[in-house]
């Protein structure tokens, strides 16, 4: 048992509660919201690997104490193997992809700290309950605990764009909250079909139960919860037919909100998406789906990015597009390329941030998002240009920075795998992203200044370019060093196929 | 007609499909850039189906292919099925749905 496991969920939760009761205090609520963001990262810095197993309710097989005194009925059989209470398992990819989310989660805290002149304990409350849920989801090993903090980072993502200056954020939210109505509960039904089949939530069990023939893994109830899952899955991440609401609450956000947004579905694409992996890769299938679905994710979101003029939009398009990535390394299925896909959704959550942050600047100096009429402003801003356009390059997979190594990894897994179609078509996009991002810097930084353009004399906060620059550190460490991550996700990797 | 004059028609009737936005260089070289992007993508991603049968993806890519060109331009009919509208988004949602459930249930029990 590993105490420190719990605590990256109850520390966050918590702090949310505080927060929320603090209400309107401001300097408390800056003050403790740092301090608690600041901590966060080092929790699974110093958590050693392992379980915890809530209540102490651990399978049978590792008390041989009561396992003895059990009658053979239970003690010699498959029974004694199962969980029976929620296990949270601590992993390199936890460690590593926790790590980083709360490095993101530390910097949208910081940059939302100070370009706000006062600050409330709600939102706050609202950052770390959607921090708290998603790890909740990446630790855990019940599907059904999943969902329920699922549903929670889905409120709390809905309250973080209610909490944005847009005018448009109301009508945006309730799309978002009638589509959850749909795929939420859909999500939950494939669950209830899965539990009726198997007996057990557990993801571990009911991969045992399948392994060894204890159901019938073709039945069409097992199939039927596949569907549904999938579907709820499609809609947790903004895969079609969601891209366009997705980019949607991506950009109705502050830019720290945008950031931490992106953040959390890309840890609630990878905790499901593993979740899939585990209990329907031996479908013959399911890997199909997946990429078909991340295929149509990439060039929907693509094309979309490049015709669009609203900034934020296009960004919110490019963040979606990128999750495509990530589904065809899980899609394709071998150690490879869902090692590259995890790398990928690493970079993604770093890179994207960078970029909603470094952008948001433009918009907090213009208070315009629309590209035809902005221009220039690499006079304004040249720092952080500087930084954004680093960013850029990241995103589209330009060496030597991150996004060009787990990019790399993907079209090598995807030539290994006899997909070379996906390996061309994964090169085209990048191409285009990189088009579609030149095509904003142009717009924003390089073109002549329009005359009726406005730029606030007020400098850019000082938080918001630390936060470019230190992301922007980590694009390039990652990108001359992945082996810091790669080497722990490949023995993730291997254990979990 | 020969292809090349239906890719330039197309291209022509962008100016009239983007009339929304402000006329540039840049939206019109976009538009023929996602346009181009659209159809090669989803051509390339079509050959994979030789993993099921190759006469079937020769086939089948013949067809989208003459489909995809002879209703150029495509970028502007996507971008309108893809706006903010709810009950776009609820028909394509509903519509998956259906189709994921339709195809997995019958097409793995058959």
């Amino acid at each position: 048992m590993n105490e420190l496991i719990p605590l990256m969920v109850i520390i966050p939760i918590i702090a949310a509660l505080i927060l929320n009761a603090l209400g309107r205090k401001n300097s408390i609520v800056k003050t403790l919201s740092f301090v608690v963001a600041i901590l966060l990262p080092l929790i699974p810095i110093i958590s050693n690997y392992g379980f915890h197993y809530f209540g102490g309710h651990s399978p049978l097989i590792d008390n041989e104490n009561l396992l003895s005194s059990l009658p053979s009925l239970i003690s010699n059989v498959s029974l004694s193997t199962f969980h029976i209470g929620i296990n949270y398992s601590f992993e390199g990819l936890q460690k590593i992809l926790l790590f980083f989310l709360f490095i993101v989660g530390f910097l949208a805290i910081f940059t939302a700290i100070n370009e706000r002149k006062r600050i409330s304990g709600q939102y706050m409350f609202l950052i770390f309950m959607g921090l708290s849920s998603v790890t909740a989801m990446l630790l855990s090993d019940d599907i059904f605990h999943m969902y329920i903090f699922f549903e929670i980072a889905i409120i709390s993502q809905v309250g973080i764009i209610l909490s944005s200056n847009d005018n448009q954020k109301y009508e945006t939210a309730m799309k978002y909250m009638i589509l959850g109505s749909i795929g939420g509960p859909i999500l939950l039904t494939g669950i209830g079909f899965l539990l009726a089949l198997v007996g057990s939530v557990n993801i571990t069990d009911i991969t045992y139960m399948i392994k060894n023939g204890l159901i019938d893994s073709y039945s069409p109830v097992f199939l039927f919860s596949f569907g549904l899952i999938f579907f709820g899955w499609i809609y947790s991440v903004g895969l079609p037919p969601f891209h366009t609401i997705k980019s949607a609450v991506y950009s109705k956000a502050t830019p720290s909100g945008s950031a931490l947004l992106q953040a959390l579905s890309v840890v609630i694409f990878i905790s499901f998406g593993l979740a899939i992996l585990r209990i329907y890769s031996h479908l013959p299938f399911v890997h199909g789906i997946i990429i078909f679905f991340s295929l149509a994710g990439m060039i929907l979101s693509i094309t979309m990015a490049l015709i669009e003029t609203d900034l934020r939009r296009i960004i919110g398009f490019l963040a979606v597009g990128e999750l495509g990535y990530i589904g065809l390394g899980f899609g394709i299925g071998t150690n490879l390329s869902i090692t590259a896909a995890l790398f990928q959704g690493i970079n993604e959550l770093i890179i994207t941030a960078l970029l909603f942050i470094g952008f948001g600047a433009i918009i907090q100096l213009t208070k315009i998002s629309n590209i035809t009429k902005l221009g220039g402003l690499i006079e304004n801003i040249p720092k952080m240009s500087i930084m954004v356009l680093l960013g850029g390059f990241a995103m589209a997979g330009v060496p030597p920075l991150n996004g060009f190594q787990s990019k790399l990894m993907l079209i090598q897994s995807a030539l290994n795998a006899n997909f070379p179609e996906l390996a061309i078509i994964m090169i085209l996009i990048s191409i285009v992203t990189f088009m579609t991002f030149i095509k904003i810097f142009h717009a924003a930084y390089l073109k002549p200044k329009p005359k009726d353009l406005i730029v606030e004399k007020s400098l850019v906060p000082r938080s918001a370019i630390f936060t470019v620059g230190v992301l922007l550190i980590i694009c390039i460490v990652l990108g001359l060093m992945p082996d810091l991550v790669v080497k722990e996700l490949t023995t993730f990797v291997g254990g979990l196929i | 007609m020969d292809i090349y004059i239906l890719i330039h028609n197309s291209v022509q009737k962008f100016k009239n499909k983007i009339k929304k936005d402000t006329i540039t260089n840049e939206n019109v070289s976009s538009a023929m850039a996602a346009e181009l992007t659209i159809i090669s993508t989803i051509l390339i991603s079509s050959i994979m189906l030789r993993h099921i049968n190759v006469l079937l993806t020769v086939l089948i890519i013949l067809g989208l292919g003459l489909c995809l060109i002879t209703n150029m331009p495509l970028i502007s009919k996507l971008k309108k099925e893809q706006d903010d509208s709810l009950n776009k988004m609820m028909f394509y949602v509903i519509l998956t749905l259906a189709i994921l459930v339709s195809a997995i249930y019958w097409g793995v029990l058959k």
